[in-house]
């Protein structure tokens, strides 16, 4: 328990001082993905809890894993597909690390104890558990600050709504889900301060069925700008249908809505897996948080749809900017929460592990968080 | 015919129906990834080397059958009676969950929790099993329809603990529960992940052979599965044994979900099974609905799967390409079996078919 | 007022949509569990025709074509499951676990380069005067093609297995096979064309979930419907209308629980998800209370694999 402290309390500082791993993107500069670096000899391994066909989270990180084989000649990457959250976990593990990966990346927060468990059995190979928060000798985690993209977004979609009423596909009530709503209303409100987000559960990461009826009920109750956490596409398409605006998130698939596409929340998972590799090959990789910002490029915002004006347009480019160099933190006091109450007073900062276990809604959010 | 010319005869068909189902899957795996350009035979050497061949591999195949021996069992006896229990993944997360609760919130009382979790486990399987067992025997309600809704209301009642009410203190907000306590977990053997429950899971198949097999009631429950007509002319109860029966078949489905926390997870995480439930009847009728015969298919199936992992680890075939080679592994075998079958002209057990409805609900 | 009967409208509007997948798939089986044979992959069969019907039109095939192609691809997997569970007689509930295996593996192998493309679907085709008709036009005579199909397969089936000579001798397979071969009826024929049957139009309730009520593919997509038509079927007892009532109701339901999310119900989303489920199951113990009828009447020989004797 000590080690975590230390663990959160470097990670603060660092946060603070705008320097160190947590947030490279601020002092130093990463690696531009796309050159090839010279003949590696490394094998890395991925567990994925959905298939790659899931249009989503799944394909955003095997986008990534593929980009890792264009980059380094000799790297190879072994993957395993629909890793259910359970016994099967720490067995794929295993199997990938006896399998001579030296790095393996473990990207849901549900294979955390799997994680711990086989990174002890093995402490030569360097483990990655996306989105987690427990980290040990050979046990780092990493994730992205998509709730940056996603409050910009919130801006562009307060700004574009005449109803007032926004509605947010959520797929399940996980601290991830509920910061990126409460960013997403924190933007909309700055550009609207009347405007309300209405959230809709789907409690499935993808049914693409399920997230369709639930943006047509947001619809149906008088949303007239719809933003998505699912997997699919869907709720695009039915935005487009209805003629409400749309925005995506993991991929951007504007494609599904041409003329109401806003913009969406991507991820580029490449720029951050090609840093380990580096990092690993080199020697000088260690278990700590890579919570990468919008600096880096590991998140970011889809070019703009057609319909969005020229002035909304460089209102989120402003704060895009003052996001990127720092001097614009996205929950940052007065926040208030959904019931009234002050989470942040004038001035007061949200810390990372704030964030990472955010379990309330602030105000301008309609909807429940299981108790 | 003499008794051991019947033995030989059996023996031999057998033999032969295994040598036909192997051969047509190696035929299969090599043309299935052949097509896909990955050299089939020694993607299928992988297949079964790992869950065969190495220690770690074999613990693990056994880890991954021991729920499947019990959610198989639970399917057994209540198919055996003509009850289409197809609701083993619902028990076997009440099951879970009730282990859950006792690991969780009740207090420290002198005996080693785990203790309590396992029949607690039971009871919670077979309190699932309660209402579609009385559904049945009182109103005809079908119990196929009744166990398959119950799988998706347990499945939520676990998502809605795991993202509320018993969501743990020291998780940041994650939906799982607090790490039970070191008091609620089965002993593993020599460190591998093979736990109690595997020794459990053997003594119920026993013990539900002898009750099956041994008892005048088992002969009863029997004689109601081939011919319920019969039974009901025999003047047994029928209706008290189809709620009995359901709830024998819950609880060791229940006890699968017990075993599963307190041997292998230690936490709740909302839809850690990967459907236990549904595959417990393809190991079920597997192995013939035959309690002595559930632990080895349990097995066989349990390398199948984790083999199919290995496979996408060693030979890079991707999840899709294994789900087909499993899915004509299981055609061709059955098909293998049911045209070897038919050329020795062997009457087929009227027990392990026949109509869902149980027509002794007493009318 | 007129904005909740616009609610309403919109909510009956979306179960007929959400329930139209279920509705095709379950009226096949229902259809093929009439002449004795169970098939449990049926969402194997719906993957592999939502894929079918999408790679058709996204390869420039008119999207009616297309539909048509979903159900040539469900024809194949009925008949797969056929030949090994009629022709050989092998276990049906092993077989179907099986077809679900290979459907979900086929089509997510094959999809992989369908992944966030588009194609054109089948959309909304108004019924002329009927849809202009406020609140009703927009419930019932707004919907694609598909929907209408299955709205006029139920009394065509009705009418089929209960007033026709081949309904008759479907349901006499299904019944009593050995009595229907000894009246000259083919039972091995019967079953196959049933499985054919079912299979097509698996296929096609595949094809509304990727052409008509979204117009994607994705990887697993059918996401249990499969499993929701089968337990439709028993809840319909193995009539077509009540087939529809209860695809329909399932459908309803679900799409209701959105809406009480949307309008601010403060009942957790796994809790509302629950109620489909809890209806289904209400319903039926209320009609089974009500008619006091004790059997179901599920065909007598359902999952019995039928054997000519030989004759010497």
């Amino acid at each position: 328990m000590v080690r975590w402290n230390g663990a959160w309390i470097m990670a603060i500082l660092a946060t603070v001082s705008c320097g160190d791993r947590a947030s490279p993107g601020r002092s130093e500069a990463v690696p531009a993905v796309g050159d090839t670096v010279a003949m590696v000899d490394l094998k890395v391994g991925f567990v994925y809890v959905g298939p790659i066909g899931d249009a989503g989270w799944t394909f955003a990180h095997d986008q990534g894993r593929r980009a890792l084989e264009t980059r380094y000649r000799g790297l190879k990457t072994v993957y395993v597909e629909n890793v259910k959250e359970g016994a099967d976990a720490e067995r794929v593990l295993t199997r990938l690390a006896q399998e001579g990966c030296a790095l393996v990346f473990a990207t849901s927060f549900g294979y955390m104890d799997a994680v711990l468990a086989t990174a002890a059995k093995y402490p030569r190979v360097a483990f990655m558990h996306a989105t987690g928060f427990k980290r040990d000798a050979n046990v780092g985690t990493y994730f992205g600050r998509a709730y940056q993209t996603i409050y910009l977004a919130g801006l562009a979609g307060g700004a574009l709504t005449t109803s007032g009423k926004i509605g947010f596909v959520a797929p399940v009530p996980i601290p991830e889900i509920i910061r990126h709503i409460n960013a997403f209303t924190l933007g909309a409100r700055e550009a609207n301060p009347s405007c309300t987000v209405h959230v809709v559960w789907t409690n499935a990461w993808y049914d693409p069925a399920a997230e369709k009826d639930a943006a047509l009920s947001l619809m149906d109750t008088g949303c007239d700008v719809i933003m998505t956490e699912g997997d699919s596409p869907a709720p695009l398409q039915a935005a487009e249908e209805r003629g409400a605006f749309a925005i995506g998130y993991n991929s951007d698939a504007r494609a599904f809505a041409p003329t109401r596409f806003i913009t969406a929340a991507v991820w580029d998972w490449s720029v951050l897996y090609s840093r380990i590799v580096d990092e690993v090959l080199a020697g000088i990789w260690k278990a700590e948080d890579y919570w990468w910002g919008i600096e880096t490029g590991i998140t970011k915002l889809a070019p703009w749809g057609p319909a969005v004006p020229e002035t909304v347009r460089q209102r989120v480019g402003t704060r895009q900017r003052e996001i990127t160099d720092g001097s614009f933190d996205v929950f940052h006091g007065p926040i208030i929460r959904q019931d009234g109450t002050e989470a942040y007073p004038a001035g007061a900062r949200a810390t990372d592990e704030e964030l990472l276990s955010m379990s309330y809604f602030v105000q301008g959010v309609a909807g429940t968080i299981p108790k | 015919m003499s008794a051991a010319a019947v033995i030989l005869r059996r023996a031999c068909r057998d033999l032969a129906v295994i040598a036909g189902a192997v051969g047509t899957v190696l035929l299969a795996c090599h043309v299935v990834l052949g097509a896909a350009g990955i050299h089939g035979a020694g993607a299928c050497a992988a297949l079964f080397r790992e869950s065969l061949g190495t220690r770690y591999g074999f613990s693990e195949s056994v880890v991954k059958a021991t729920p499947l021996m019990l959610a198989g069992l639970a399917v057994a006896v209540a198919f055996r009676m003509r009850l289409w229990n197809i609701g083993g993944e619902g028990q076997l997360y009440a099951g879970a969950l009730a282990a859950a609760w006792v690991a969780l919130f009740l207090p420290r009382c002198g005996i080693p929790r785990v203790m309590l979790m396992l029949p607690a486990a039971c009871a919670a399987g077979a309190a699932w099993a309660l209402a579609p067992g009385i559904l049945k025997a009182s109103l005809g309600v079908s119990e196929i329809l009744v166990t398959l809704m119950g799988n998706y209301l347990a499945m939520l009642l676990a998502d809605h603990l795991c993202y509320g009410p018993w969501k743990g203190s020291t998780t940041f907000g994650f939906p799982m529960s607090d790490r039970f306590p070191a008091d609620a977990d089965l002993p593993t053997y020599a460190g591998t992940r093979v736990h109690g429950g595997l020794a459990i899971a053997l003594i119920g198949a026993v013990l539900l052979w002898a009750l099956l097999w041994r008892t005048r009631w088992g002969f009863q429950v029997r004689v109601a599965g081939s011919n319920a007509r019969a039974a009901e002319y025999a003047g047994y109860r029928i209706r008290r044994d189809v709620v009995v029966v359901m709830l024998i078949s819950g609880a060791l489905a229940g006890l699968a979900g017990g075993v599963e926390m307190a041997g292998v997870l230690h936490r709740l995480q909302p839809r850690f099974s990967p459907g236990y439930g549904y595959t417990a009847i393809l190991v079920a009728w597997l192995a013939r609905l035959h309690p002595l015969a559930i632990p080895p298919v349990a097995l066989f199936l349990g390398m199948l799967l984790t083999g199919g992992e290995q496979l996408q680890v060693s030979a890079g075939v991707p999840s899709s390409l294994v789900d087909i080679l499993q899915g004509l592994i299981l055609f061709l075998a059955l098909a293998a079996e049911a045209f070897l079958r038919r050329r020795h002209g062997e009457a087929r057990h009227p027990e392990l078919s026949g109509s869902p409805a149980v027509e002794g609900s007493g009318d | 007022m007129t904005d909740a009967m616009g609610v309403c409208a919109a909510l009956i509007a979306a179960g007929i949509q959400a329930g139209t997948a279920l509705l095709l798939a379950a009226l096949g089986e229902l259809v093929l569990e009439r002449a004795g044979v169970l098939n449990l992959g049926i969402e194997g069969i719906m993957l592999v025709g939502a894929l079918a019907a999408f790679a058709a039109s996204h390869a420039g095939v008119n999207p009616g074509l297309a539909v048509a192609c979903a159900g040539g691809a469900g024809l194949c997997m009925g008949l797969l499951h056929g030949s090994v569970t009629v022709l050989l007689g092998a276990n049906q509930v092993v077989a179907g676990l099986a077809l679900l295996m290979l459907g979900t593996g086929i089509s997510g192998f094959f999809g992989q380069r369908l992944i966030g493309q588009t194609a054109p679907g089948l959309d909304s085709l108004p019924v002329p005067l009927l849809a202009d008709i406020p609140l009703a036009g927009r419930a019932f005579f707004r919907h694609d093609p598909l929907t209408y199909a299955g709205v006029l397969l139920v009394p065509s089936i009705a009418f089929i297995l209960m007033r026709t000579t081949w309904g008759l001798a479907l349901r006499a397979v299904g019944e009593n096979p050995e009595a229907a071969d000894a009246h000259g009826i083919s039972v091995v024929k019967v079953r196959m064309l049933a499985s054919a049957f079912a299979g097509i139009l698996a296929g096609i309730g595949g094809a509304h979930l990727s052409l008509a009520y979204n117009q994607m593919w994705i990887e697993r997509m059918v996401a249990g419907r499969g499993w929701i038509a089968l337990a439709v079927v028993i809840f319909s007892c193995w009539r077509p209308y009540r087939a529809l009532f209860g695809a329909y109701l399932f459908g309803l339901v679900g799409a209701a629980t959105f809406r009480f999310q949307a309008l601010g119900s403060p009942v957790s989303a796994p809790l509302l998800q629950t109620l489909p489920y809890l209806t289904t199951i209400a319903v039926l113990v209320l009609v089974a209370w009500r008619s006091r009828r004790h059997t179901m009447d599920a065909p007598a020989a359902l999952t019995v694999p039928f054997r000519r004797e030989e004759r010497r």
